[in-house]
This record gives structure tokens, sequence and C-alpha cells, in this order.
């Protein structure tokens, strides 16, 4: 099985009168990686959010499965939770998985299934924590762990590695390379051009703030990375 | 209903119950008390993690002017239900129809809908008192058990069966929305949908709840008991069950106590005090488990 092609037709985006992206229209091949970079502020969680139809935009996106349409995994870029709200990792992750109300007795299929999803971005130990207790980094992994819930082959991952150690960087990148190598077809939006030069199938760029996107081949990337040194 | 103040009054004959359940009044009141603490208690925390305490606060306000209109418009005095039920959730919708389609901080806006709320409630209650009973007016602002009657708890059951269907078949997503509505939304749950569902939620309960807890104070009970459990507990399911707990038992007892001390407080103001005073409990409890 392999995830979708992602067709984008004249996509644009505009708040209160500010153009946040002009019109893209391209082609992104199923089943690879799509690194998504450029500067602050020019517009890539927004590109990334008008794939997941997650803002207003004009312009389409048309996802092609080869199948039956599937779900769509998302992690978003680092999502705060207020400290004081007592809502447990392993709950947050029982929202996600089951309708069965959290504050009735839990089903030992949901906790287990919790438990490998946790235990795969090595948050299981601390599935008790409130939510306000976690780290960034630990926040990212939380937010990882739900995504794979999801057992999807279409992946929108905006800045996975902020806020994790070198460690948990390492097991992000397996599990990212894990999920390409799955056949998913996966956007992650990146800084990291020698990440990118070494994991990316596709380079996507928008810079400029508004309008300037290009794509860049693989072998191109590398001497973006020479230019970004 | 009939059946229970009969059982009641037989227990009370039979020296099983204090002298104060001879009066059928109580019975309703006690019932509508269980009906009503549990659901404001269970619906608090999503309140709590919604933002949306001074929005009830606001419902409950307009309830106000939903009395005014409904005895302006000739409804039964003691029971406007419909005008009520109306102008409360066109209140409530207006108001986070307004929110979503406005930059305005929505903190300021509930705000701004609140004064109103209290304009034109006081400006049209001030009306009506010269053609009514100005103690029945006290009667819907901070509550009374003497007017809860079969139809109130009718009323009460069937909104009750609602929320709780809506929060067994849907809690765990509209928790999820609250906490991060773009991942709900990647899920296919409609944010939008469940914001005004809840919303609606709140006002049916306000509408329901005013009888016993009155108009002023009905947000407050929304309010206090889950901001009571929130600093006591460690986990959701424990924020959950605290505070209907608290909700519950502030009902109850505020009902009961003012009775049994033959104090003439009104019943929505006798069981916000209660639920004041756990809040503070509450307060010590966090505290002495900070010095643990």
């Amino acid at each position: 099985m392999m995830g979708p092609a992602i067709e984008v037709q004249s996509l644009s985006l505009q708040l209160n009168r500010v153009v946040l992206l002009e019109p893209i229209s391209a082609m992104f091949k199923p089943g690879r990686l799509h690194a998504i970079s450029g500067p602050n502020g020019a517009g890539k969680s927004s590109f990334i959010k008008c794939l997941l139809g997650l803002m207003p935009h004009t312009g389409q996106v048309l996802r092609h499965w080869s199948g039956r349409p599937g779900q769509i995994a998302y992690v978003p870029q680092q999502s705060a939770f207020e400290a004081s709200l007592p809502v447990t990792i392993e709950e947050f992750m029982l929202t996600s998985i089951t309708r069965w109300p959290l504050f009735f007795k839990r089903r030992d299929a949901h906790l287990q299934r919790i438990d490998e999803l946790l235990q795969r971005v090595g948050l299981a130990s601390k599935r008790h924590l409130r939510l306000g207790q976690l780290s960034g980094g630990e926040r990212q992994r939380l937010l990882f762990a739900q995504a794979l819930e999801r057992q999807s082959l279409l992946w929108c991952i905006d800045e996975p590695m902020t806020g994790l150690d070198q460690a948990g960087q390492l097991s992000m990148t397996a599990e990212i390379a894990q999920l390409r190598d799955q056949g998913a077809t996966v956007f992650v939006v990146h800084h990291d051009m020698e990440w990118i030069q070494q994991y990316a199938d596709e380079l996507w760029i928008i810079e400029g703030g508004l309008a300037q996107h290009r794509m860049v081949s693989r072998k191109q990337s590398s001497l973006i990375a020479e230019a970004c040194a | 209903m009939e059946m229970l103040r009969q059982l009641t009054y037989q227990l009370y004959a039979s020296g099983y119950l204090p002298e104060m359940f001879q009066y059928g009044f109580l019975t309703n009141a006690l019932v509508a008390a269980c009906i009503m603490g549990p659901i404001l208690g269970a619906l608090g925390p999503l309140v709590v993690v919604k933002r949306l305490a001074f929005f009830s606060e606001a419902v409950g306000h307009g309830a106000l002017t939903g009395v005014a209109i409904g005895i302006l418009l000739g409804e039964p005095v003691t029971q406007p239900l419909v005008a009520l039920f109306c102008f409360c959730t066109l209140f409530a919708l207006l108001l986070h129809w307004i929110k979503s389609r406005t930059q305005v901080p929505y903190d300021a806006l509930v705000g701004v809908f609140l004064s109103f709320a209290i304009a034109l409630g006081a400006a049209l209650l001030l009306y009506v008192a010269k053609r009514v009973n100005v103690h029945i007016l006290e009667n819907v602002l901070f509550g009374s058990i003497l007017t809860v009657r079969d139809m109130d708890i009718l009323v009460l059951l069937l909104i009750a069966l609602i929320s709780v269907s809506l929060l067994l078949y849907s809690g765990n997503r509209a928790l999820l929305a609250s906490l991060s509505p773009e991942l709900a939304r990647t899920r296919g749950i409609s944010v939008r949908l469940y914001d005004y569902v809840f919303v609606l939620l709140i006002a049916l309960v306000t509408v329901a709840s005013v009888k016993v807890v009155g108009a002023i104070l009905v947000g407050a009970l929304l309010l206090i008991p889950a901001t009571a459990a929130r600093m006591i507990s460690r986990n959701g399911r424990e924020f959950f069950w605290f505070s209907v707990i608290f909700s519950t038992l502030s009902c109850l007892l505020g009902i009961l106590l003012p009775m049994a001390g033959a104090m003439p407080i009104p019943s929505g103001a006798a069981i916000v005090m209660i639920a004041s005073a756990f809040f503070i409990l509450a307060l010590g409890v966090r505290r002495w488990r900070k010095v643990q």
C-alpha cells in the first residue's frame, strides 16, 4: 500500500487581507517524503494546514488515493497545554482512540494500545503525568504518538524536532524514515538541510514570506545546503 | 412524583425523617437537586476546559430578560418557560456566532453581552414588577424550592437525559476538540458543531435550573464545583467525579440546611455558598498536599 498523491491547484491563502501564500500549483508524488523548508513566517505551517483543510483557502487540494481514502495523521507544531489542567497523557490518548468516556473504568484493550504507542515514543513510564507537566520535547513525542494511532499513509508533520534532545531526534527520525519506507506520503516542515538531504525525497522551499515557492530536486538540495551553510 | 411525595410523608409520619420532610415541595426540590446537581457538575469540567465560565454566567443573566419577556407576553408568572428557553438559547447562540465571526477577544465580547443582559433584564423586570408580586421576581432571581413543580422536574429529567447521552457518546471527542481543535478537525470532528451543541446544552441546563438556583446564580454552579474539583484532581476522571460530587452535595445541602435551620435564605444563594465552601476546602486540600 502506498500513500496518496497530493495535487494542489492554485492554492492561495489570505488572512485579514494579508496574502500569506500566493497561488501554488504542484503535484506531490505518492509514497515520498516531502520536506517543506523556508524562512520563519514564510507560510510553511499555513501551507500544511491548507493541505489538511484546517485553513480557509482558495484553490483545490486533491488527494489521489490508490484505494479507499484513508485517514490523515497530523503532528502539529508544539501544542501548548494548560499546566493546571488535570488531564493525563493516558487520557489525552484515550480521547484519540475511543469514544468510551474517560471518566468510566478504562478498558484493557485501550490501555494496552496506549501502552504500545507510548512505548514507541519513549513515554510509557510517564503516562500518568498531566499534559501541563510535559517538557516541549515530551509534548512533541506525545503528539507523534497520537498520530501513530491513526495508522495512516498520509502524514503532515510540522517541525517535529522542536524541543527534542539528541536521542529524541534520532528516535523521531527513525520513525519518520520508517513511515517513508512503508510507503506513506509524508510532509515534514523542517529547517535542517542536512537532515533533509539525508532523508527527504523532495524539497519544497517556501520563501519570501508571501509567494515564491519552488520545488528543488534532491540533488539540488545539496546545493541549497551549501548555500545555507 | 406523587408516590414519592407520599412515601416521604409516610417516612416522616413513621418518625424516620425529620419534620421538614412533611412538605411535598421539599421532596420536589430534592428530586430536582438530584437531577440538576450531577448534570451541572458533569458539564462544569468542559466549561472550565473550554474557558466558558463567563459565558455560562452571561447566559444565566440572560435568563432575567427571558423571564421578564415571558411575563410581558402573558406566560404564567411562576413558569415563563417558553420565553426563558427561547431567549436564553438565542442569546447563547448569538453570542457564540458573533465570537466565531469577529476578532474581538472572547472575554470582552462576553462582558458586553453580560452587561447588556443585566441592563435589559433590569429595565424589563422593573417594568414587570409593577404588575406582579415582587417576591415572585425574587424567586426567579435567586431561586426558591417552593416553586418547583412536577413539570419542572420533567423538563429537568429530559434535559438530563439529553446531556448524559451526549456526554456518553461524544464526551471524549468534545474534550479533544477543547484541548486541540486542530487535531480534532483532522480526525473529522466538527469542532464548530460541538461548540454550538455545547453552548445549546449550557443554555438548556441553565433554563432548567433557574427554578431552584435562580437566574443570577445558576452560572456559578457550572463553574465553582468544577473549579474546586480541578484544584484537587490528579487526572480527568477525578476532575469529572469530584465536580459531580461537589455540585450534587451543594444542591442537596443548599436546600436542606436552610430548611433545617429555619433560615430565610433563597435556595440559590445557599447552594452557591455551599459550593464556595467546597472551593475553600479544595484550596485547603491543595495547600496541605503541597506542604506534604
